[in-house]
């Protein structure tokens, strides 16, 4: 655990002390007038702390608070904090996590109810794109965290090959129709064998290492149908919809570099930064790292697209305040504070960290500037970066949010990858998946869980997702 | 007597006695409903559940390694460093690095070397025209990967075991047999494989329960996939213990690697009796 406790006034010890003792004998708070106790800020290391780094001072500034940051690694992140929160710690007030383990963190009693502090700081939910309001941060028409991050899967690819018209001429030859941006699961299968050409260009590659494959996966499955249970909780993914859907995944290998199986988030922005692939499927914070020079080969060859039929939408972060914190309210200033309209639009759009659009106010070209107020990508690449997420938020697929939502997730990750692996056949894999999400549904217990999904399936219906 | 009895029973025995509890209840610390007793059904799950006895073969093939690729490799190199006079010692600390070296760094340096795209191994074999293997993410390559770096980081103590072994060896027995004529294979068979024996029960019994224990370079390399190509018992039992948090299940993993264990150290243990010395003639 790496902990950084960002810039603040100098204060001796001495100062403190006087202060202090001063106002306990005037019966002042002592927090008034002098530094308050620091916020632990719980996040995943790296890219993503960076945001609250840069709103350092305006947190000191106007609620005269001293943020510290408890980086978690990224890989074991969920192991970390339930080991610490089931044991009541206090070293975080303010926890960054995806919505995925909000399920259980509500259902153990991890996370405090953020409605009683709306009037402290209001959040200004009303702006919130709809799919990430209800569905994700409310439990039970309570609030339990504020988004910080609004994940999808997107389409990149390169204009420059798309536009080439030789290109489109032998596309046509040999497949009789038009070379365009796919729309469906089986023209992006024709598009990456086309564009197949070891070892300079390969046709696509996508995120196959143990960790999050399952959402390359549940991209193509959601496209193609999938649901992931049914009313009784039988799982979706023992069906032909599930087969066809893992196939198209494992016979993807073919068209993507060799290393596929390595290819994680950074490989994966690096295999398509460096040139060398020619469309793949991405969290939506990529096309900023593709505009930008000093990042990417492939400055102004990048088009963005919804993902074909579906776009699934794993991951995100939400902010929420940890029920053992001794400090809520000045952790719930941090959490409302990092989420106001003027604040996440100074850094949703910063190719420097990883945070993608939540709100409806966010979704304009003109906004697409890093956290200095520089615009990150031109005019006509912003407008289709905004398109292409507005695009696929109207086809948005959630990621599963219920009790044991992690434990159904890492399994069906094992067994993805053990397809991709070839150690196991996709229809294999994906039974045997099925059967044990039955056991950690019966061990979490078939009606409680059953209500839970039903609940969960019914906020994102009262948004307007079809599922 | 008394405080040690305390100290064992607080250490030892009391630790064992709640993980036997614990593995005969559905204790998931998850799920909010008090934990209730199962019986022997946590045991009777492991033993149907397919991933464990992929474990369990990736964890035998971690302890062939040790008993048939590091040992002969280390009682070579052991018995060359015996034939240096002089720069004995100072060989065997040299080769003593890998192991002294963090368990951590170990695996993010072997990341670096086994990297596809700019690892120094792929690039060596890119220079000869042997191709560019994915090494910790091929299914086949992944857990050989996993193995070479184990002989790398332990090979050295199983030689400073060995070594010290030989150095202790009586002389004059060994100079008797050169007198009367035995040839080196001989005295190497019939003599100094015989007296080294309880050293090398001590070296195996060590490495034997450290390979059942392998964690760190899985953990940081191949977090035991591709699939679960490289999930070792060890492994699996994290896996179960702190990712989905099936505290009742993990403790039986748990209780069955130390009955397998103990098995495996009763007779390893045996290896470690000096045999007679008619053994030896």
């Amino acid at each position: 655990m790496n902990r950084t406790m960002l810039p603040g006034p100098a204060i001796s010890r001495r100062g403190v002390l006087g202060a202090g003792l001063s106002m306990l004998a005037l019966g002042a708070d002592p927090r008034r007038g002098a530094a308050a106790m620091p916020v632990h800020i719980e996040c995943d290391a790296g890219q993503n702390e960076l945001p609250f780094q840069w709103q350092a001072s305006a947190l000191e500034a106007k609620y005269g608070l001293t943020p510290d940051m408890v980086s978690l690694p990224f890989v074991g992140q969920y192991e970390k904090l339930v080991t610490d929160l089931t044991s009541r710690s206090d070293a975080y007030d303010v926890l960054v996590f995806p919505p995925y383990f909000l399920g259980d963190f509500q259902a153990l009693g991890f996370l405090r109810e953020l409605d009683q502090y709306f009037s402290i700081l209001d959040p200004q939910l009303a702006d919130y794109l709809p799919v990430y309001r209800d569905p994700v941060i409310k439990r039970g028409g309570k609030t339990y965290a504020l988004m910080f991050d609004g994940d999808l899967l997107q389409v990149c690819y390169r204009t420059d090959l798309f536009g080439d018209p030789k290109e489109q001429a032998a596309f046509k030859q040999k497949y009789g129709q038009d070379l365009a941006v796919p729309t469906t699961w089986a023209d992006f299968m024709k598009v990456a064998e086309f564009f197949t050409r070891p070892p300079g260009l390969y046709g696509t590659a996508f995120y196959a290492q143990r960790g999050f494959c399952y959402a390359w996966f549940v991209n193509i499955f959601a496209g193609l149908g999938g649901r992931w249970f049914d009313d009784k909780m039988n799982p979706g993914i023992k069906s032909d919809v599930g087969y066809q859907a893992l196939s198209l995944l494992v016979e993807m290998k073919k068209y993507a570099p060799p290393n596929i199986l390595q290819i994680d988030y950074p490989t994966l922005n690096q295999v398509f930064l460096d040139g060398s692939t020619a469309l793949v499927v991405q969290w939506d914070d990529l096309p900023l790292k593709c505009e930008n020079p000093a990042m990417s080969k492939v400055v102004g060859k990048s088009g963005f697209a919804p993902c074909p039929q579906r776009s699934y939408m794993p991951y995100s972060r939400v902010m929420a305040v940890s029920a053992f914190s001794k400090n809520p309210e000045d952790a719930y200033k941090v959490a409302a504070h990092m989420q106001l309209p003027d604040v996440g639009i100074t850094y949703v759009y910063d190719p420097e960290c990883g945070e993608d659009p939540y709100r409806e106010s966010y979704l304009k070209a003109s906004a697409v500037k890093n956290h200095l107020g520089q615009p990150t990508m031109s005019a006509a690449a912003a407008a289709n970066y905004v398109d292409a997420i507005r695009g696929g938020l109207k086809a948005g697929y959630p990621e599963l949010s219920i009790p044991g939502a992690p434990r159904y997730i890492d399994i069906l990750d094992l067994y993805v990858n053990q397809a991709l692996a070839g150690s196991l056949t996709p229809k294999a894999a994906l039974d045997a998946c099925a059967g044990e999400w039955a056991s950690i549904t019966a061990a979490e217990g078939q009606d409680r869980i059953a209500k839970a999904y039903a609940d969960w399936v019914d906020s994102f219906h009262k948004v307007g997702l079809t599922y | 007597m008394a405080p040690a009895l305390a100290m064992f029973a607080a250490n030892a025995v009391f630790p064992l006695l709640y993980a036997l509890d614990v593995s005969v209840r559905n204790y998931q610390l998850l799920i909010p409903v008090p934990p209730q007793f199962v019986g022997l059904a946590n045991y009777a799950q492991v033993l149907a559940d397919p991933l464990f006895w992929s474990s369990v073969e990736v964890t035998l093939w971690f302890i062939a390694a040790v008993v048939f690729l590091q040992l002969p490799a280390a009682l070579g190199l052991a018995l060359l460093f015996a034939g240096l006079p002089r720069w004995a010692g100072v060989a065997v600390t040299v080769l003593l690095v890998p192991t002294i070296i963090a368990p951590s760094v170990v695996g993010f340096q072997w990341a670096q070397i086994y990297n596809y795209q700019f690892g120094p191994l792929n690039y060596l074999l890119g220079l000869l025209g042997l191709g560019h293997p994915v090494w910790t993410a091929s299914p086949t390559l992944a857990l050989p990967s996993l193995i070479a770096i184990d002989f790398w980081e332990w090979t050295p103590f199983l030689v400073l075991l060995l070594f010290a072994g030989l150095s202790a060896l009586p002389q004059d027995i060994l100079e008797a047999a050169r007198v009367d004529g035995s040839s080196w294979p001989q005295i190497f068979w019939r003599i100094m494989l015989p007296l080294l024996r309880p050293v090398i029960g001590i070296a195996l019994l060590l490495r034997v329960l450290m390979s059942f224990k392998t964690f760190d370079i899985i953990y940081i390399l191949t977090a035991g996939g591709p699939g679960a190509a490289t999930e070792n018992l060890a492994y699996y039992t994290y896996i179960q213990g702190f990712r989905y948090f099936n505290l009742g299940y993990a403790s039986a993993l748990a209780i069955i690697q130390l009955i397998v264990v103990a098995v495996l150290a009763k007779a390893l243990i045996g290896l470690t009796r000096r045999p007679g010395l008619a053994s030896a003639s």
